[in-house]
């Protein structure tokens, strides 16, 4: 498995450098557009205007967004571009069986989008005049979010055994992963501030805002809440995942697209 | 071709020759219900040996490609078993193992890696330890002759060299049957002897090779066995040679050097052949040919041949003279 793991790695870093130019217009692209809405906002608000902490609550909430869209979609996409390409049923035959290799891929991708996610913030950083405290105890929510992020990408990445096309929905799932990860939920009354544990992510990006903009310390009980949280989605996303696998093997329709 | 000497196989325990490799029994898929139910195989019943090669031919949506998958644990039977050296790829995933494909209409390679990266990666795939995926993947290159190319981003070879890139992968584990699907397809003259050539090669190593491929003298020329599926079901199943032998007719074709005298034309007519000109044809009795030839001397012989099929009769005759649904 550490060999399948470093394999993965090495895989995604050669693709990965050795056409650097789509990584780097994709970073681009994130930077501009939170540029625009921070510009505007601040147009819209006036000049004396000024944000403090929600300046910085918005912005993890926006880098979140960034990297939780790419760990999305990273299984869906990658299988409907390994069938266009013709590799993905080579994939299917490893004996350590699609589930696992599929992981290792995630964790290979998630090591390279955290790299990203670094840079990312801080160009954020440096064009808001926001300044994010990263204390160490920041990783835990963040693997809270991370499982959950990955069991909604298994989910996504079955419905792309299954249904083959599924660009349409990963476009509508990223408004609502906006919602999932930018809404300060952890601040509602009423029945949402319980309903909130069980909606995918929230808890974890509520105590992410917290460490790091809200200078608060980590709450135990919401931070064991929330991996729960993590843990039912990540276990979820691999049920359906090797259900969708048996689907399209039944169908005969793995390599289709 | 370069050939170099065989991989490292100190890894994977070889079994003794002759044994069965692939063991397929009453393997059947039906897709889709009701009014849309679909049955494309039907009891495809197969066994492969230690180096043996079997072509599965068949006209186009036959069956073959479905048939291939079911094997390959890909497309699951929905009657059936398989087993590839004793274990079912369908339950035990380590039985993938056993498998190396090269699966038609794709690339099967990652075409942003060079072979080296593509042979490192996918060995790695296929649980072969890391350092010895690298020196297997080295060794086939060198095999293959692509040794120059190692560091050639696959994207930028020619189609041949991609298919050489794509066997070598599928054997980088080392497996004990091999499918290949169109393994000629779209390749030219050179670079289709240079595959036949390997899968000659691959086969003397004691690999099982199941092949299928619409071109019929490839198949006449590396399969010991062929099997012909017809809307899913198998109509023909035996060894090359035996079926070539079973459509060949038994009338002999003889060409002489000069001219016969008109007694020697008399005697070669009352042993049943007709002459034209220094061209003889015989369909008598196999004994009678050595009276025919002794009719025939002094007069240099330039030809003696026997009628021979060749695969594309054979193949042809079947599928279209077999009815439309077998009892």
């Amino acid at each position: 498995m550490i060999d399948l793991l470093y394999a993965e790695l090495k895989r995604t870093w050669i693709q990965f450098i050795r056409y650097p130019t789509e990584v780097i217009s994709g970073i681009v692209i994130i930077m501009a557009v939170f540029y625009g809405l921070f510009a505007s906002a601040q147009y819209m608000a006036g000049p004396g205007f000024a944000f403090g902490d929600r300046l910085d609550a918005v912005v993890i909430g926006y880098a979140l967004w960034t990297l939780i869209i790419s760990v999305n979609n990273d299984i869906a996409i990658n299988l409907q571009i390994e069938a266009e390409t013709g590799t993905l049923e080579q994939v299917f035959l490893s004996p350590f069986g699609a589930p696992r290799v599929f992981l290792a891929r995630a964790f290979a991708s998630l090591a390279l989008r955290l790299v990203i996610l670094m840079v990312v913030l801080l160009l954020l950083m440096g064009i808001s005049g926001s300044r994010l405290a990263f204390p160490p105890t920041l990783l835990l929510p963040l693997a809270s979010l991370l499982l959950a992020g990955y069991g909604l990408a298994f989910l996504m990445g079955a419905a792309a055994l299954v249904f083959k096309r599924v660009q349409q929905i990963l476009g509508i799932f990223q408004f609502l992963l906006l919602f999932l990860l930018a809404a300060p939920l952890e601040e509602a009354t009423g029945p949402m501030q319980y309903l909130r544990f069980l909606l995918p992510m929230l808890p974890s990006t509520g105590l992410l805002r917290d460490l790091m903009a809200r200078g608060l310390g980590l709450d135990w009980v919401t931070y064991a809440l929330a991996l729960l949280n993590g843990l039912v989605y990540f276990a979820l996303g691999m049920l359906v995942f090797r259900w969708a696998e048996a689907t399209a093997k039944q169908r005969g329709s793995l390599s289709g697209y | 071709m370069q050939i170099a000497r065989r991989p490292t196989e100190t890894w994977t325990e070889h079994p003794s020759p002759g044994s069965i490799v692939l063991d397929t029994r009453d393997l059947s898929k039906v897709y889709g219900r009701g009014k849309q139910r679909f049955e494309a195989v039907k009891q495809v019943s197969l066994t492969l040996h230690q180096g043996e090669v079997l072509a599965f031919l068949g006209p186009n949506g036959a069956g073959k490609t479905t048939t291939i998958k079911m094997m390959a644990g890909l497309v699951r039977p929905t009657q059936g078993r398989v087993t590839v050296a004793g274990e079912d790829p369908h339950r035990q995933p380590r039985a993938l193992r056993h498998i190396g494909a090269v699966l038609e209409g794709n690339r099967n390679l990652y075409w942003r890696l060079t072979p080296a990266e593509n042979l490192d990666y996918f060995g790695v795939l296929r649980q072969v330890p890391r350092q010895l995926a690298h020196r297997r993947g080295l060794e086939l290159l060198a095999r293959f002759g692509l040794e120059e190319k190692r560091n050639t981003p696959v994207q930028k070879l020619s189609r041949g060299q991609q298919q050489k890139v794509a066997i070598a992968v599928a054997l980088i584990h080392n497996p004990r049957l091999l499918l290949l699907d169109e393994p000629t397809l779209g390749l030219d003259v050179e670079a289709g002897e240079m595959v036949k050539a390997l899968v000659r090669q691959i086969a003397q190593e004691g690999r099982a090779i199941l092949l299928t491929t619409h071109q019929l003298d490839v198949a006449e020329e590396l399969a010991d066995r062929v099997a012909i599926i017809r809307r899913g079901r198998i109509i023909a199943e035996q060894s090359t040679e035996a079926l070539l032998r079973e459509f060949s007719g038994s009338t002999y074709h003889l060409e002489v050097d000069g001219e016969l005298s008109p007694p020697q034309i008399h005697t070669v007519t009352q042993l049943g052949a007709t002459v034209r000109g220094t061209q003889i044809t015989y369909a008598g009795t196999p004994e009678n040919l050595y009276a025919l030839l002794g009719a025939l001397s002094p007069v240099p012989l330039v030809a003696v041949q026997r009628d021979r099929a060749d695969l594309t009769q054979v193949f042809l005759k079947l599928v279209k003279d077999q009815p439309e649904s077998s009892p």
